[in-house]
């Protein structure tokens, strides 16, 4: 175990180390920063796609429409059967009073048509919001042909071909971004390892020296294992500071893009941290091994 | 003054190697080398260029494992030794080689305070041990220059200050005269007889013998991986001329006395 004048010597080490490599810890830093920030931008890319995605697949409803007439404890009953469903999130009654005021409301000025309709032509309904993560478009059809037989169901709609659209172009997108996102990951780690191996090769004369005159691999490693996290740390910073300033220029024709929450940016600092440290021991590990 | 013998029952072996072989390449870098160092001794290692003196000093300090036989290095035993013990090793030894290896980056007094704070000895301690390590090799006025502002020479002694920092049973010297013109040679030569008076074995590796023969000391003859000659010494210790120097023995003398009669795996833990 080390006592605690190892301790400080480790210390002082790292804080030497961190001294005569400024200026290659500062290029060190701006190269992971970069890197980072093509890895922040893309989770942030992700991130906002799949909200506005989200919301999207809320807007897809399976409609039924009620008979005209139809007594309260029919259609208590069909609210009752549709909410059994699995795939079936909420269920809203429509009454057909109300679907005329929106629909008065959507038609504006020409609203005045309606007047010479007289009665409501419009029929009460039901409004029937599935569950994020049920595949769209099967359970939509389930509904749509289980319903259709129902006692007092008039009709079933949904928007079938938008609705099959869209969940292509969901899964597209996910399946690139995967893609994408292992691709921008595995540089950044790339780009990392070899910039903690460039560093040791830097100081592999003093590493063979210290090994030399009797250092454990403990006092060798603790510097650039330290140095490593704070470079992950600046670089982290780097990265979300160069982020915060593409969003609020992106923010000008994209109004409602998202940034990082709090938490979000100080678990993307830690983790780099980690990511840093680890990169080192990693590759002063494998260094001493030799 | 005379050179004194080696006392009966005074001497101990603090270094063996026993039927050691080693393989390099396809060819046999060291084959079936056998000997012993006793404490205080003061051997050269000659042999021409590729005759594996380089080979066998590794082997020595562990910085490889022989295909056969074996190393004992005080408790160290080369057959059983664990990676994590070898840096306990290296601080009972003292090793310089041809090239100096100084951190260049550091002046000489970190230089050599990094042997000892490896150790872990204490800042205080160091400083204090510092001054008469660095008077000792003759560069106290210059603790604050950097390897780059010094001369060879110079070079190699803070390599050797370094190298006895911790007061090693042992030192091992990898041609340390090699990259020296003569004159400059000659005073490292007396400093390591010097460091050798003290009690401090010292194994030196050279391809010189018109250099080596003039002292008298004990040669082991390397040639082609074997010893062909091993020139056994009747007398221990120093070089006669710096032994009539009474004062310069003195002073030696005290420099390494610490590692008299110990062994180097000793209590003090470093
Ligand atoms: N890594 C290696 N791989 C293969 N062969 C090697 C290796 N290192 C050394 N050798 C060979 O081992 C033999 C002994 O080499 P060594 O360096 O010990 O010689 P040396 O006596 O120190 O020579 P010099 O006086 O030139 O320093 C040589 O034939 C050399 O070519
Ligand atoms: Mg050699």
């Amino acid at each position: 175990m080390a006592g605690i004048n190892e301790a400080k010597y480790m210390l002082g080490e790292s804080v030497r180390m961190l001294k005569s490599g400024k200026v290659s810890n500062l290029i060190s830093v701006i190269i992971m920063g970069f890197s980072l920030l093509v890895l922040v931008i893309y989770i942030l890319v992700t991130l906002n796609v799949s909200i506005i995605i989200e919301k999207g697949m809320e807007e897809m409803c399976v409609y039924v429409y009620l008979e005209d007439g139809v007594n309260n404890s029919i259609t208590e009953d069909i609210r009752e059967k549709l909410l059994e469903i699995e795939s079936v999130r909420r269920v809203v009654f429509v009454s057909k009073d109300k679907a005329l005021e929106k629909f008065r409301e959507q038609l504006g000025k020409n609203s005045d048509i309606l007047e010479e309709l007289g009665a409501n032509p419009l029929p009460d309904a039901f409004r029937i919001q599935m569950k994020p993560e049920s595949n769209a478009s099967v359970a939509m059809e389930k509904i749509a042909q289980a319903a259709t037989g129902w006692k007092g169901v008039d009709d079933v709609r949904y928007g079938k071909k938008w609705v099959e659209k869209g969940e292509k172009l969901v899964k597209g997108f996910y399946m690139t971004g995967l893609a994408l996102g292992l691709i921008v990951f595995l540089s950044v780690i790339f780009v990392i390892s070899n910039t903690v191996r460039l560093s040791i090769l830097s100081r592999r004369e003093s590493v063979e020296i210290m090994k030399l005159v009797g250092a454990t691999n403990m006092y060798i490693q603790v510097p650039f294992i330290i140095e490593g996290a704070i470079q992950g740390i600046v670089s982290s910073l780097l990265a979300m500071a160069l982020l915060w300033g593409v969003c609020s220029f992106a923010g000008r024709y994209l109004p409602g893009l998202g940034f990082f929450r709090f938490e979000g940016v100080i678990g993307f600092i830690i983790l780099c941290a980690f990511l840093g440290s680890i990169g080192s021991f990693v590759a002063i590990r494998k260094f001493l091994k030799r | 003054m005379l050179v004194y013998e080696i006392m009966p029952g005074e001497k101990r072996i603090i270094a063996g190697v026993y039927h050691l072989s080693k393989v390099l390449g396809r060819h046999f870098a060291l084959q079936d080398i056998n000997f012993q160092l006793a404490n205080g001794e003061f051997v050269f290692l000659v042999g021409p260029s590729g005759a594996g003196k380089s080979t066998l000093l590794r082997m020595m300090y562990m910085d490889d494992i022989p295909d056969s036989g074996q190393v004992i290095m005080g408790a160290h035993v080369s057959t059983m030794m664990k990676r994590r013990n070898i840096p306990r090793l290296r601080r009972r030894i003292g090793i310089v080689f041809q090239d100096f290896r100084l951190i260049e980056d550091r002046n000489v007094f970190e230089n050599v305070a990094l042997a000892m704070k490896v150790a872990g000895i204490g800042i205080t301690e160091i400083k204090h041990e510092m001054t008469n390590i660095l008077t000792r090799v003759g560069l106290y006025h210059k603790r604050y220059e950097f390897p780059g502002a010094l001369s060879g020479g110079e070079q190699q002694r803070v390599a050797i200050a370094r190298a006895v920092a911790n007061k090693p049973a042992v030192l091992l010297a990898d041609e340390p005269t090699g990259n020296l013109d003569p004159m400059v040679t000659r005073g490292i030569l007396e400093l390591l007889f010097k460091i050798n008076s003290g009690g401090t074995a010292v194994l030196m590796a050279t391809h010189d013998v018109e250099l080596v023969k003039s002292f008298g000391q004990r040669i082991i003859y390397l040639q082609d991986g074997k010893i062909v000659k091993d020139k056994e010494m009747l007398f221990r210790g120093n070089l006669r001329e710096s032994i009539s120097n009474s004062r310069v023995d003195h002073r030696a003398k005290k420099f390494t006395e610490h590692s008299i009669g110990e062994d180097y795996d000793g209590k003090r833990g470093r």
